[in-house]
């Protein structure tokens, strides 16, 4: 028993920093919307990272799961606001819709994308990004190019004051609670048989079928996964805080290169990679454009680049390995 | 019912035959080496075999099983394990965590083990091999010669009935042939299982292992037979050596 608890410490780390970025936030004032963004990035880096990080696939259509899910959680309110009596429960249809829309969207993205490799996976999640986003617009589906704006619906639903503490409270909070549960659920994955099949997928899909590992299988679990967490993000940190949703907002590449560039700083393939590289790239982000307004990418792009080249393996892949044969070693993943 | 059973097994690659109407029996508990210049098919017939390709024509029964269309994935918990010409560790995992892949996945349906087992099952088979010294370390970062025992150790944990080694002595000095030669007698006599062992061009080795040996020329097959008979077959000798020189004309 003490075996399997010991399994899960690496994840101590990660809940400690969540926690304080949670109360630095709750307690200081004004600081709650820039801890709202770095729980955005970290939410955003742990998510995409449990399929990247595991199988070695590079995702770059993955913003397509928070644009879907932000539709959902945009499509529950817009459209059954005047259901009085549902209540609060039009929250939690709104993450239902967003699951089930993110899932649908996984498992054809699966059933197509995962038989392609490499770039050639790449490329085809980003034409499926691109293409829902024209459908959407062109067929003047939920909206079209116009979108859907519910912060009104949300407040005749709800109330004033009900509306708005979901708005600048708990939609932020939420995205902390997914962070959390998205590095559970790597830790878990990573110590059980998927996370074995996933290392055998990584480093050698071809050897991994022969050692009877059904691959597509693995993948699409960890795709899955991966998807439905970015789904919650888009619900909660887009849907329910911004209050509306617009095509060319949501389905942005910009996002997931974001994602990729959180991941990398933290170490692809860790636990708390996505928790520090967040940290890094939301921080860096956010006093750039406040020293200097205009040409925080210009900035930006080199520290990144510097980064990235000196520690390749990102931040929790240096320290990982300087850790190796130490009693630390059992804390950081 | 012999264990593997090929019926005029064909694959093409376009135009070229790879392997061409092949027909074999392989029993339980036998240690074949199959050889054959570079070309002749071995590689081929060794990915039909164990799923990497699907045959165009004939058909392959595992335990009287038909396996001819079956994926790999399914193929290897029936019985079924290999080993790859060129070493394909999962090289970031470490030795252990490589082997427990091995027991994990590749393990017959009914004994399928859980993670904590596998690792405990990996031990024993990296005790076997002899690499217990190496256990936590990446298997990216051994030698060739240890990575070739590691695949071994990983398709044992597999727990097969049949084990397809490709290439397992190619690059080896001496040494470590007659070793290897002596440790694949040594896991069919304990774990009695049937092992397959393909070999280029290195008789010693063929000549140290195999009780019966199968010949491949040009995608086909050419001689199977006794060890000793079939290596001193006139035909044998021909492809390997040429005509001797009292008959070329």
């Amino acid at each position: 028993m003490k075996n399997t608890i010991s399994k899960y410490y690496p994840l101590i780390p990660v809940f400690i920093a969540y926690l304080i970025m949670f109360l630095i936030g709750f307690s200081v004032p004004g600081m709650w919307q820039m801890v709202a963004l770095l729980a955005f990035y970290c939410a955003l880096g742990q998510s995409w990272n449990i399929f990247m990080g595991m199988t070695g696939y590079v995702d770059f259509g993955y913003v397509t799961f928070i644009a879907l899910g932000t539709y959902g959680m945009s499509l529950g309110i817009s459209y059954l606001y005047h259901f009085e009596w549902l209540g609060i429960g039009i929250i939690f249809i709104g993450i239902l819709l967003a699951l089930f829309l993110a899932s649908l969207s996984a498992l054809l993205e699966a059933f197509i994308a995962l038989r392609l490799r490499g770039a050639y996976f790449a490329i085809a999640c980003i034409g499926i990004n691109e293409g829902l986003r024209y459908f959407i617009e062109g067929a003047k589906l939920w909206g079209g190019s116009e979108g859907l704006i519910f912060s009104g619906a949300l407040m005749q639903a709800l109330g004033r004051e009900v509306a708005n503490q979901l708005t600048t409270f708990w939609a932020d909070f939420s995205v902390f609670i997914i962070a959390a549960l998205a590095a559970f659920l790597n830790m878990h994955y990573m110590r059980s048989k998927i996370g074995y099949a996933l290392t055998a997928v990584r480093e050698d899909e071809d050897a991994a079928k022969v050692m009877g590992i059904n691959t597509t299988k693995y993948k699409t679990i960890a795709f899955l996964t991966s998807g439905l967490l970015g789904a919650g993000v888009g619900a909660m940190a887009w849907g329910l805080k911004l209050g509306y949703v617009y095509p060319g907002d949501v389905f942005v590449i910009h996002y997931t290169v974001e994602g990729i560039v959180v991941v990398l700083l933290g170490g692809a393939g860790t636990l708390m990679g996505p928790v520090v590289g967040g940290l890094i790239y939301g921080l860096s982000k956010y006093w750039l454009a406040i020293i200097m307004p205009g040409f925080q990418l210009l900035i930006f792009a080199p520290i990144i680049i510097i980064i990235i080249v000196a520690f390749p393996e990102g931040v929790i892949g240096l320290l990982k390995s300087r850790l190796r044969g130490t009693k630390y070693k059992m804390f950081i993943e | 019912m012999s264990l593997l059973t090929l019926m005029n097994v064909t694959k093409r690659f376009g135009g070229l035959v790879a392997v061409d109407k092949v027909s074999l029996e392989i029993d339980e508990g036998e240690l074949i080496g199959i050889v054959g210049p570079n070309g002749s098919g071995k590689t081929t017939l060794f990915n039909v075999i164990s799923g990497v390709f699907y045959p165009e024509e004939g058909t392959i029964t595992f335990e009287g099983r038909d396996i001819t269309h079956l994926p790999p994935y399914k193929r290897a918990p029936l019985g079924l394990g290999r080993t790859f010409q060129i070493s394909r560790p999962f090289s970031s995992a470490s030795v252990r965590e490589n082997v427990a892949i091995g027991a994990m996945f590749g393990a017959v349906a009914e004994q399928k083990t859980s993670v904590d087992d596998s690792l405990g099952m990996a031990d024993r088979y990296i005790d076997m091999v002899g690499l217990g010294a190496y256990r936590d370390k990446a298997a990216g970062a051994l030698t060739p010669v240890e990575k070739k025992l590691m695949e071994i150790a990983r398709a044992l944990a597999m727990r097969p009935k049949l084990l397809l080694m490709d290439e397992a002595m190619a690059g080896m000095n001496p040494k470590d042939i007659d070793d290897m030669v002596n440790f694949i007698r040594k896991i069919r006599d304990e774990e009695k299982i049937a092992i397959v062992s393909m070999v280029e061009h290195i008789m010693r080795a063929v000549a140290g292992f195999a009780e019966r040996v199968i010949v491949m020329h040009q995608g086909a097959k050419l001689v199977d037979g006794k060890t000793e008979e079939a290596l001193t077959d006139p035909r044998v000798v021909e492809i390997y050596l040429g005509q001797p020189s009292d008959q070329v004309k």
